[in-house]
């Protein structure tokens, strides 16, 4: 009987499967647009972000940080431009440039002998919005770095300061040794720099995922297609619950009713090809996302496994608002706004920390839409719940809210609302 | 044993009385029309009868028994088939029926060697394979039909089965009625054409505001207006007081009156050419005096005070 259902609703959307493309095509779309705005997709990711550097102080130590800029690793991010204050900002205002950093004069010298915090002046281009403000989030970085480094190698700073201020020692020979010499103290309090070893620790698990395929800039498709599945994937799960609803005003629920006793088979049959489709367009959204974007997921068998679950709770809660809202009207209404607001809340359009404090946390812990997305991302990305407690959770509340549903559809039609 | 019996139904919406104490039967190779204007109680019945509404009181009684004693079983016996149409547009006419097939009990095999003996019955077979969404009012209409047919039922419910449909597609499908009552099959046939009541119903139950006004044959229902006249008068009538003419109402029952006519049924078997001259010499201006035989409306008119067609 189940099957009998199950294969005619197939049928049915298959037979109509607009609303189903909507859903399936929408996040691709959003996705493919949010990734594109981090940059120009000659290589797939982010472009390299064009700088401008303005060194005013000109010193031995401020060369070898324009130096450092041209070097492998930051080349492959970073395209500098060495360049005046009147030019780097008249490129600004041409669009040529992202932002320029400007060493103001004096800097090494106020930096050696601590007569002021580390100060670097940078100029955004309000024309653009992600590369400027990566440049920011690098500076703060950099001054940071710089700060830690003073606050550890004070004792050094006078032959730092010989070498570098003095101009009579600045032969590679005596900048090797302040190197070394620096190396071997921040090995000693490696684990004494909070700032310095986040940041490692984020790079170290950015390099394994580009060596198990995914890539740098690819990790940003997955990151915001799971967002954006788990939130159509609701959508989904409500359009075909809803169908509840177009077979009773088309009077087929009541045909049906005229054949058989007792309602829980049918609703039954709707949730279950609710999930049906629910994990069929996870397919689609997330399977067909890692071909168009070039990405591996890193877990299928546990991301499948949490995508029934979250299924079962997208049909169920579905459901569940339908049966309350008695009308399919009103239904719609409300599954809608309680979509985007479990979207919202639970980290599907906006990473979770980014969140209002309240949200991220008080509420984010409440919401299913935030233990599929944190689990599946942490799946992806390392960090976050573990995959199978979010599984059980999401698991169980939905199998609620199905009995519920049938409950409450049945209490409605033995009213005889029609 | 009549195989439907619906003793003193009662269903309330509120403050609305749906149904009230209605009580009638079908038996077996019997169409039994029940006739009434929309909104006076006839889906509301069928829904009682067939298990989508529980009564407030009375009994349903399905081949002798208790349509709640075993509901299902009850519903093995009987097809209904909806005011709307009640099927799938994306589904074929075939996939529909073979769906309803399942629904009521056959195997996927059966299901399909019935679907295809009601397509060929229902003169649908060419069109089998196309989506509802596709056919005619007409055709949809039959599908309609044929998908509560499947199980072969023994009584079948059918709630104005022919409404907005044109008359040619009105016609097949009333000859396939008249088909299935050959049979042996037992049908409530709703509906608010007096035609098709007249036509095609051996009893007819005439229902209004929830009510059964009356039951009967045709001929038992004409009979009702006194003998088989009706006498329709035409004038200036907005004056007329029948009440105070002498002797008036010992000889003629008013059965409709408006400004311009007057329709009255003598109230013995008299011969019309006296009645005729006595409705002449009434104290009215008269242009036209017709006699005719009384209609399915007379009758509902004299019951319920309006036409029909109201």
């Amino acid at each position: 009987m189940l099957r009998t259902l199950l294969a005619k609703d197939l049928r049915r959307a298959w037979r109509n499967p607009v609303p189903w493309l909507i859903s399936l095509g929408v996040p691709f779309l959003i996705t493919a647009l949010i990734g594109m705005a981090f940059g120009p997709a000659s290589d797939g990711g982010l472009g390299r972000i064009k700088l401008g550097l303005v060194d005013e102080d000109d010193s031995a130590l401020t060369r070898m940080l324009r130096g450092g800029l041209n070097q492998e690793e930051a080349g492959k991010y970073l395209e500098p431009h060495f360049l005046t204050r009147a030019e780097a900002l008249a490129q600004i205002d041409a669009n040529k440039l992202a932002a320029v950093v400007i060493i103001p004069k004096g800097f090494t010298r106020d930096y050696l002998t601590a007569r002021a915090p580390v100060k670097l002046e940078l100029v955004k281009n309000p024309a653009e919005s992600i590369h400027p403000a990566m440049v920011e989030e690098m500076t703060a970085t950099l001054v940071t770095g710089l700060n830690a480094v003073a606050r550890n190698l004070q004792a050094d700073f006078p032959e730092w300061r010989n070498v570098f201020l003095d101009d009579n020692d600045t032969s590679l020979r005596a900048i090797g040794r302040l190197f070394e010499s620096a190396g071997d103290r921040l090995d000693a309090a490696r684990g004494y720099l909070p700032p310095l070893v986040t940041y490692e620790k984020t790079t170290l698990a950015q390099q394994k995922t580009d060596a198990m395929g995914g890539g740098a800039v690819r990790g940003i498709f997955a990151y915001l297609q799971l967002g954006m599945a788990a939130m159509f994937l609701l959508f989904m799960a409500d359009h075909a619950v809803r169908d509840f609803y177009r077979e009773l005003n088309t009077r087929t629920l009541a045909r049906y009713r005229t054949l058989r006793e007792g309602l829980l088979v049918f609703v039954t049959g709707k949730v279950v090809y609710a999930v049906a489709m629910v994990l069929l367009g996870a397919v689609v959204l997330l399977g067909g996302a890692a071909l168009v974007f070039r990405f591996t997921w890193q877990n299928p068998a546990a991301l499948l496994t949490l995508v029934l679950a979250y299924a079962l709770f997208g049909a169920g809660l579905m459901g569940f608002v339908a049966a309350l809202a008695g009308q399919e009207r009103h239904a719609d209404r409300v599954n809608n706004l309680l979509t985007m607001i479990l979207a919202m809340a639970g980290g599907c359009m906006f990473p979770l920390e980014q969140l209002p404090a309240f949200v991220r946390d008080h509420l984010a812990a409440w919401m299913p839409t935030a233990w599929f997305v944190s689990a599946s991302r942490g799946l992806q990305f390392g960090g976050g719940p573990a995959w199978p407690g979010a599984a059980l959770k999401l698991a169980v509340l939905g199998g609620l809210l199905i009995v519920g549903t049938a409950a409450l559809f049945r209490r409605r039609l033995a009213k005889g609302v029609r | 044993m009549p195989l439907l019996r619906a003793d003193q139904l009662s269903k309330r919406f509120g403050e609305l009385d749906a149904v009230d104490r209605v009580s009638f039967e079908v038996r077996e190779g019997e169409i039994y029309g029940l006739l009434g204007p929309n909104g006076a109680g006839k889906t509301t019945s069928i829904s009682m009868l067939c298990g989508l509404l529980r009564p407030d009181g009375g009994k349903v009684l399905i081949d002798g028994r208790d349509f709640w004693s075993d509901p299902q079983a009850a519903r093995r016996i009987m097809g209904v088939v909806p005011q709307e149409v009640a099927l799938y547009e994306e589904l074929s006419g075939r996939e529909n029926l073979e769906f309803w097939g399942r629904m009521a009990g056959l195997d996927a095999a059966a299901a399909r060697q019935r679907a295809g003996e009601l397509l060929a019955a229902l003169s649908l077979a060419d069109r089998a394979r196309d989506p509802v969404k596709k056919y005619s009012g007409g055709m949809k209409r039959r599908i309609n039909l044929g998908c509560a047919l499947l199980h072969r039922p023994r009584l079948l419910l059918l709630d104005e089965p022919t409404v907005g449909i044109d008359p040619q597609a009105r016609a097949n499908i009333l000859e396939f009625i008249r088909g299935l009552v050959r049979e042996g099959t037992a049908i409530l046939y709703t509906t608010h054409y007096l035609e098709e009541a007249e036509t095609l119903c051996q009893r007819i139950g005439i229902i209004d505001h929830g009510r059964l006004h009356a039951e009967g044959t045709l001929d038992e229902l004409q009979r009702r207006l006194g003998d088989t006249r009706l006498f329709v008068m035409e004038g200036k009538l907005d004056g007329a007081a029948p009440d105070v003419w002498p002797g008036f109402r010992e000889q003629f029952r008013v059965i409709q009156q408006s400004e311009r006519q007057l329709v009255v049924a003598a109230t013995a078997d008299r011969d019309p050419a006296d009645c005729l001259k006595q409705l002449l010499a009434l104290p009215v201006q008269l242009e036209n005096v017709t006699l005719k035989r009384p209609s399915l409306n007379d009758v509902f008119l004299q019951l319920t005070g309006r036409e029909l067609r109201e």
